[in-house]
């Protein structure tokens, strides 16, 4: 998850924040091997600046 | 999360399969697949609203493969121009153009024709004219630049061979201000090397 800031805010994203976490491979046949990389879907909010190199 | 490619992995063929896999989810949704599917799975795990899915044709629903919730991010105003990266059958572009309502637009972007197909078809049944379904690649997205004020996406981009080329694509189209409201499957763990190349854990 600490990888996505960095990659979003390379390509020019602002305001990059992880907002929530969901199990989205529980109770399929991949949940162990899910679990087991720490596989978890995610919410994830970015915005473009409103002006070239402003917040 | 694998931000590039390795270069030896054959991404053509990942793409192959990628399409082969969402296009046998399009016609057969309750087949045997790794991941969940539908408006039961939307509602318990991933918190939509089981009214609002109710509300929409289950072509559109029954396919929904998605990981996590772009609606729960922040809201899509009414008015606005949202597009859906892979919108599959079309269950979270519906709702964005539930959203932004009849002067808004909402356009989804899909690469499996059969998925795109069942998009359209449920949005002329709703009778929601500014919806518009177009094929076309993550990566090089069929939409002008500075066009859109919002970019959903559910499951989609973690498929993508090249990670920064992806989100620099959203990046052209948004405008200034716009907002990316972006749900997809992270890996917490660093994956080894052999592990990146098997197009099988890529695709599932």
């Amino acid at each position: 998850v600490a990888e996505l800031e960095p990659v979003l805010t390379a390509a020019g994203f602002r305001a990059v924040a992880l907002r929530e976490r969901f199990d989205c491979f529980g109770g399929t046949s991949k949940e162990k091997t899910a679990r087991a990389y720490g596989v978890v879907g995610v919410n994830v909010y970015a915005r473009k600046p409103f002006a070239s190199g402003a917040d | 999360m694998a931000v590039v490619c390795p270069v030896d992995l054959d991404t053509l063929q990942l793409r192959r399969e990628i399409q082969s896999i969402y296009a046998r989810v399009a016609t057969d949704p309750t087949g045997a697949f790794h991941f969940h599917r539908g408006p039961a799975y939307a509602e318990s795990r991933l918190g939509y609203d089981g009214a609002a899915l109710a509300a929409l044709p289950p072509d559109s629903t029954a396919s929904f493969a998605g990981v996590a919730n772009p609606h729960r991010i922040a809201p899509i105003r009414a008015g606005s121009t949202v597009v859906d990266i892979g919108c599959g059958a079309g269950m979270d572009l519906l709702l964005a153009a539930h959203a932004v309502g009849p002067t808004g637009r909402a356009i989804g972007v899909d690469m499996t024709e059969s998925m795109a197909a069942r998009a359209r078809g449920s949005a002329r049944s709703l009778g929601l004219d500014h919806v518009d379904v177009r094929i076309g690649d993550a990566l090089s997205l069929p939409i002008d630049a500075e066009s859109v004020d919002t970019v959903i996406s559910n499951g989609v981009l973690n498929l993508t061979p090249d990670k920064s080329r992806a989100f620099a694509e959203v990046y052209r189209i948004l405008k200034p201000g716009g907002e990316f409201l972006y749900a997809d499957i992270v890996v917490a763990d660093e994956l080894s090397e052999s592990l990146r190349r098997n197009i099988d854990l890529w695709t599932g």
